[in-house]
């Protein structure tokens, strides 16, 4: 390999077209819908807010990268939901500071209309409790209304065994809350 | 969602009473949290995320085709090595051999050398020429090379 074909491939590198499994405009509207929905959702399954920040950047990055043909807007979401939920299991962290700390309640304003800071207080030690799991089940039943084959693609699980893992996420968090 | 959200039936136990308490006081628990994380929520615009995800593909398409390149500088470097190894091993052998017709050759050399008139125009003139290349080149190396 000559100087000149070195060069050449170096050149060839730096102005490569990148494969991205999107075109912009397509990507930012779908961005635009889903990331709030998405961050909520990773701030509250691995408990940490830096860990959420940190993860939704490299969930859509993987989306992009991933080169799959989606039937539908349906289909890309849980995928994206799915690529999330493994790096959260793959993150490995300490304390979880969404769960954890009242002083971070207050700095939050509460949204208009609901619960009392007491109340949400208590919501966030039982979630705090639970496993990420069972949080992830919970939160993708009743937070974003996705059906037991939605979840369990999520997941990774099997869609039969999703009524029953939801019955006891239920049962404990309620159980936990009524302490 | 809500309890009464069609969707939730799938969610619902065949259910006793206790049970629809249950996924009342859950359904509340979770709409509070998701309303509280849709406040909290701030991820960077999506003309940020794009751009850097253009840019980290880039970076990693470039690491790539680096990769075959950094082989062929190892191998390259590898048998240059070799070769000069090889080259160096050959000489000696060859130098061992010939140690006496090398010094008559030195001192005939030299006697050749004393006789020279260094001052002389056809001597000054071809080594003034190879030291200008010697720079010439060096000077070249450096500018080619200096960017890698």
């Amino acid at each position: 390999m000559t100087f000149t074909d070195v060069r050449r491939l170096e050149l060839d590198a730096d102005t490569a077209d990148v494969a991205l499994a999107m075109d912009e405009d397509a990507f930012r509207a779908f961005y635009d819908r889903t990331s709030g929905a998405l961050w909520g959702y990773l701030s509250r399954i691995s408990g940490d807010r830096q860990v959420a920040d940190d993860l939704l950047q490299e969930s859509y990055y993987r989306l992009l990268k991933c080169g799959m043909a989606f039937e539908s807007e349906v289909h890309r979401r849980n995928y994206l939901y799915r690529i999330a939920t493994n790096l959260v299991r793959d993150t490995k962290r300490g304390p979880r500071p969404v769960f954890d700390s009242g002083v971070e309640m207050a700095d939050v304003p509460a949204p208009e209309g609901r619960a009392s800071a007491e109340q949400r207080a208590d919501v966030r030690r039982a979630l705090g409790r639970m496993k990420p799991r069972e949080r992830a089940l919970l939160w993708l039943a009743y937070a974003h209304g996705s059906s037991h084959s939605e979840i369990a693609d999520v997941l990774g699980l099997k869609t039969g065994s999703i009524k029953l893992l939801l019955f006891r996420a239920r049962r404990k968090l309620a159980a936990t809350l009524q302490r | 969602m809500n309890p009464q959200d069609p969707r939730d039936s799938e969610h619902s136990s065949s259910a006793a009473l206790d049970e629809t308490q249950i996924e009342a006081i859950v359904a509340e628990a979770i709409a509070t949290e998701a309303a509280l994380a849709r406040s909290e929520a701030a991820p960077p615009s999506s003309a940020i995320v794009w751009w850097r995800a253009q840019m980290r593909a880039r970076q990693e398409a470039a690491a790539a085709a680096d990769r075959p390149i950094s082989i062929v500088h190892g191998l390259a470097i590898a048998c240059g090595v070799g070769l000069a190894l090889s080259l160096i091993g050959t000489t000696l052998a060859g130098v061992r051999g010939s140690a006496g017709w090398l010094t008559e050759v030195y001192t005939s050399l030299s006697a050749a050398v004393a006789s020279v008139d260094l001052t002389s125009r056809w001597v000054m003139l071809p080594m003034t020429a190879m030291l200008a290349s010697i720079v010439i080149a060096s000077i070249a190396a450096y500018i080619i090379f200096a960017d890698e």
